[in-house]
């Protein structure tokens, strides 16, 4: 049926394929190396030598972000607050968007644009209201004030991936489940949530990198010094010095390692959940 | 009621006596300031001075918190509006200090720190409300801007600062032909922009054109001041190659690295240069005037000051401290410490760098836009910001400068409505 | 395993359905009372308060009497903030019309020739989405020094190839400023629409690709008529997260250019000059939270018009490609 051709074509098909990926892993990589190379570097070789090997892998650089901040102390900050936002986001995100993707009910495409409606603007905007809302609350200087932010402003993004998601499942799903008398909770968990693995790593990383990285709301809402986050206790550090790059490309580098750490042990279960495919 | 303020007041001038013979009453529970500032790099220096105070004052304790200078206006604004100020804040000058004394989140200070009579009208001016003429924070700082020069290169070139502005360019060209860079700045950062116009031009608009310009007798489309922005077009050969996308700290870099001879910039850099290549050896000059022998006009201003929350519960402990702030004892230290110049009457710096500075600013001249023209938006500075990158490119004429400036602020400013 | 279950017969009507109601209710409230009442308090609320101050006069960071509509007469009437609004308003549409060609056009050329399962599918799955977990900060700090036109590697290495003629300030001049911006954007986020196609692709049954290769399908009339219309939900997804981004942008343009757009505010979007009008910038504005609020206004009424009109027209589509 296909064409005698076919062998060479499809060689040359799986070189150009290979090729272009490649292509795209060096645009990716090599920014990357670099900045790991600069790390060792100091500010004047960063200007006059950015892309060769640096002199010697000098680790001053590593020492003074280390001894300048409260590193471990901000460390355990960050993960706590955003471990604790994504948590929230993910499960109160799965229950809403569950929800408005597999049941009919009035008033469902409201609340989704309600919801949609939270992607739309950034939340710094409501800086003041949320102040004097979390100064009521007791909120202020507290760990449990940003979680509540960050979980509440990742909510739309989340709701609206994971409906798409949930949307695209097969209806027959869940009522098969139903006709062998699974429970309402027994289908989400049993049949649903195992097939929208993937989504719910996107959604985790997608929300998880913006929280861990801002500065913004803990500069605002917290103040106490063994509260603060790391992004936040870094702009301290990054403040004294501004035009010591070689400085801040390690400090900016170690803020991110935990993150990029992260990635590198989760990513097999990522990739594996994606390869793995939605149905099979 | 009466009675029970009666009561306060009482006990406030029993506290005030009591710290006045040097005892505490509250010496087992000290009362606790909280001090923020934009100023992260100067920390150490803080804590240095506030130990010292507190030496002397037992029962206080102030802790010094910096924010990341770029949010610290947002984090600043959104604690007083909602009640949560610190007792005592570092603001800014002019309008942007406008923006916390007009809502009544200061304090106004006039009535109750007699130090401020060491201070010039001029710094006093950087800290008072317009609207009721009270003053709301102790000046800090004063900034002026001049010329930076390696005089390393300079000296194996044989070259001196020069004086005239004929002078300065032809020194430009004699760096640029041994291979340097004559001048590090860029157009890529906005303020630079007005910071390279501030350098320069007040030597070649004069004097006068800044009282009357701000009383509305001309505006900037005056021939002094396009005048005075043409020749800034000059510059061009000698900016940094590729000026139209070199930002802040490129410019700083290739200065501190020593690919630059000069660069045009603020006194605020003198520390950080220092600290940055501590083998870089500088000087510096004002900018250059028309005719030789002409006084040298620098443009100066007040870069901020320290302020009082109204609402503090601990007023007394408060205004006690900043009444410190406003003493030589304290500007001697900021000055020693930071190299900054203070604006205090009798403080005498011990860098000659800063003598140096301090020489210029007796002929010193407002930075225009800044002192005269950021009380409303659109500002001058944003104007002007815009405006002049599009000049050095080529795009515009420095009388559309003048035009587009002049056009902005008369969207709010009465006196330039009918030229 | 799911694909096993026999083809069902729809749900048993009667007495049954009617049992279950109640529980169905009670179930939903469960499902969505936390998640929205949580939303209400620390989004909705604190935003729409926040909006409303746009419709007030301010003395410096003060809230004073309601003045109507003024901000907003200022923002669309009044040079000139009429002219930075248009300005950026149309780099918003540029930013996002380029990106959803370049960014999204190649996300979804990589998904379809990773869902193929090439040699060392894994290994570049995991490489691509690296760049995602990089802040913003970290990627903007280093491009900025990539495009730098003394010190950078771009134009450094443009000149080792021999094309130094191209060589230019990237970042300082209104040609090429906004261009390299979303460039950038596009390296930092490629991952993220391919990693969401692939997994959209990777849901569609084999049997559907098996059976139009059985038909004689080639790979283009493959991707044309079985991945396209079956991907539909993610395309859905993405498209509109682009466009949200797009007028949301904010972070790297700060990041690499600075709050006022330069140069000239060619590089200027919403969400900087909405940052700037309500933040202030130190070094040249003041801070004027009844504009910025205004600003915020007109942004949220854009955004929110053209997703709910999007968002149906996308979802139109899924059903009829479905």
């Amino acid at each position: 049926m296909r064409p005698v051709a076919v062998p060479i074509g499809r060689w040359t098909w799986a070189t150009l394929v290979q090729l272009l990926l490649l292509a795209n892993t060096v645009l990716v990589l090599y920014p990357l190396v670099i900045m790991g190379l600069s790390a060792f570097k100091s500010t004047r070789e960063i200007f006059r030598n950015p892309f060769g090997l640096p002199a010697r892998f000098q680790l001053d650089n590593f020492l003074r972000v280390w001894e300048g901040t409260n590193f471990p102390l901000y460390l355990r900050n960050s993960l706590v607050v955003t471990t604790g936002s994504v948590l929230v986001i993910l499960t109160l995100g799965t229950m809403a968007a569950y929800a408005l993707a597999r049941y009919e009910f009035r008033g469902n495409e409201l609340l989704y644009l309600f919801f949609l409606s939270g992607l739309m603007l950034p939340l710094r905007l409501a800086v003041i209201p949320l102040f004097i809302e979390l100064k009521a609350l007791q909120l202020i200087n507290s760990h449990l004030g940003l979680v509540c932010i960050y979980g509440a402003g990742g909510l739309p993004s989340a709701v609206f991936i994971l409906t798409g998601f949930f949307r695209s499942l097969p209806r027959d799903l869940d009522n098969a489940a139903r006709i062998d008398g699974a429970s309402e909770a027994q289908i989400l968990f049993r049949v649903i949530l195992p097939l929208v693995r993937p989504a719910l790593v996107i959604v985790g990383i997608y929300n998880l990198v913006p929280v861990w990285n801002d500065f913004f709301f803990p500069l605002v809402f917290i103040q106490d010094d063994r509260l603060k986050t790391l992004p936040q206790g870094m702009t301290v550090f990054m403040g004294q010095y501004s035009t010591e790059w070689a400085v801040l490309f390690v400090g900016l580098t170690l803020a991110a390692l935990p993150v990029i750490a992260l990635y590198v042990v989760l990513s097999r279960q990522f990739i594996a959940g994606l390869t793995a495919g939605a149905l099979k | 009621m009466k009675r029970y303020s009666l009561t306060i007041r009482i006990l406030g001038a029993v506290l005030l006596g009591a710290l006045f013979f040097g005892f505490s009453l509250a010496q087992s529970e000290p009362v606790r300031l909280t001090f923020w500032s934009w100023r992260i790099e100067d920390k150490w220096a803080y804590d240095q001075i506030i130990a010292g105070y507190e030496a002397t004052h037992p029962g206080v304790d102030i802790e010094f918190m910096p924010f990341e200078s770029s949010t610290y206006a947002t984090v600043l604004s959104t604690a007083f509006a909602a009640g949560q100020g610190p007792d005592i804040a570092h603001v800014r000058a002019y309008g942007a200090f406008e923006a916390f004394a007009a809502p009544g989140f200061l304090l106004p200070l006039d009535d109750k720190v007699s130090e401020l009579a060491n201070f010039s009208e001029l710094a006093l001016n950087g800290e008072r409300l317009r609207a009721d003429g009270r003053v709301y924070a102790v000046p800090f700082a004063s900034q002026t801007l001049v010329i930076y020069y390696n005089t390393a290169i300079f000296n194996q070139l044989g070259l001196t600062p020069p004086e005239t502005w004929d002078q300065f360019l032809a020194t430009c060209q004699a760096l640029k032909a041994n291979g340097s860079i004559p001048l590090a700045n860029g157009a890529a950062t906005a303020f630079m922009n007005e910071v390279l116009m501030g350098v320069f031009a007040p030597n070649f608009y004069g004097a006068d054109f800044f009282n009357q310009v701000v009383a509305g007798e001309t505006t900037f489309e005056d021939p002094r001041f396009t005048g005075a922005l043409a020749r800034l077009l000059e510059l061009r050969p000698y900016l940094a190659p590729d000026f139209l996308g070199v930002d802040y700290t490129t410019a700083q870099s290739l200065f501190v690295n020593e690919l630059a001879a000069m660069f045009a910039g603020g006194s605020w850099e003198i520390a950080n240069f220092r600290r940055q290549n501590p083998d870089l050896t500088f000087d510096i000059f004002p900018g250059p005037v028309l005719e030789a022998g002409q006084p040298h006009l620098a443009s100066s201003f007040l870069d901020g000051g320290y302020a009082v929350n109204a609402a503090t519960p601990h007023q007394a402990e408060a205004v006690e401290f900043v009444r410190f702030l406003a003493s030589p004892e304290f500007g001697q230290q900021l000055t020693d410490l930071l190299a900054n110049i203070s604006p205090i009457a009798g403080v005498v710096p011990t860098d000659p760098l800063l003598q140096e500075v301090a020489e210029f600013n007796r002929n010193a001249t407002p930075y225009v836009f800044l002192v005269g023209f950021r009380y409303e938006n659109p500002t001058g500075s944003t104007l002007v910001q815009q405006a002049l990158p599009e000049m050095l490119a080529g795009n515009i004429t420095p009388e559309e400068v003048g035009r587009r400036v002049t056009e902005g602020i008369a969207t709010y400013y009465q006196p330039f409505q009918n030229r | 395993m799911v694909r096993h279950l026999p083809v069902l017969a729809p749900p048993a009507a009667g007495g049954f359905r009617l049992s279950r109601r109640g529980n169905r209710a009670l179930w939903l409230a469960m499902l969505l009372v936390p998640p929205a009442l949580f939303f209400t308090v620390f989004v909705a609320y604190p935003i729409a308060s926040a909006l409303v101050y746009s419709f007030y006069g301010w003395v410096g960071v003060r809230r004073t009497t309601f003045v109507g509509l003024a901000n907003f007469q200022r923002l669309l009437g009044q040079q000139p903030f009429q002219g930075w609004t248009i300005n950026a308003f149309w780099h918003n549409v540029i930013v996002f019309v380029i990106l959803l060609i370049i960014q999204d056009g190649l996300a979804l050329l990589l998904a379809i020739l990773l869902a193929r399962n090439p040699r060392g599918t894994r290994f570049y799955q995991a490489v691509f989405f690296l760049p995602v977990t990089l802040s913003l900060v970290i990627v903007g700090f280093q491009w900025k020094l990539f495009l730098n036109p003394i010190f950078g590697i771009v134009n450094k290495l443009l000149r080792v190839a021999g094309l130094g003629a191209l060589a230019q300030p990237w970042l300082g001049q209104a040609e090429t400023a906004l261009l390299a911006l979303i460039l950038v954007n596009a390296w930092r986020w490629l991952g993220f629409p391919t990693m969401v196609f692939l997994a959209g692709i990777r849901a569609i049954p084999e049997e559907y690709f098996e059976a139009a290769r059985l038909d004689g399908a080639n790979e283009w009339q493959v991707v044309r008529h079985v991945t396209w219309p079956l991907l539909a939900p993610a395309v859905t997804i993405i498209v509109i997260l682009t466009f949200i981004g797009s007028f949301n942008w904010f972070e790297l343009p700060y990041v690499m250019a600075g709050v006022d757009g330069p140069p000239n505010r060619s590089t200027d979007v919403l969400g900087l000059y909405f940052y700037r009008t309500a933040f202030g910038e130190i070094s040249a504005g003041l801070q004027e939270f009844g504009l910025g609020s205004a600003l915020a206004v007109l942004m949220f009424s854009v955004i929110l018009t053209v997703s709910i009109v999007w968002t149906r027209i996308l979802r139109r589509r899924e059903v009829e490609l479905a």
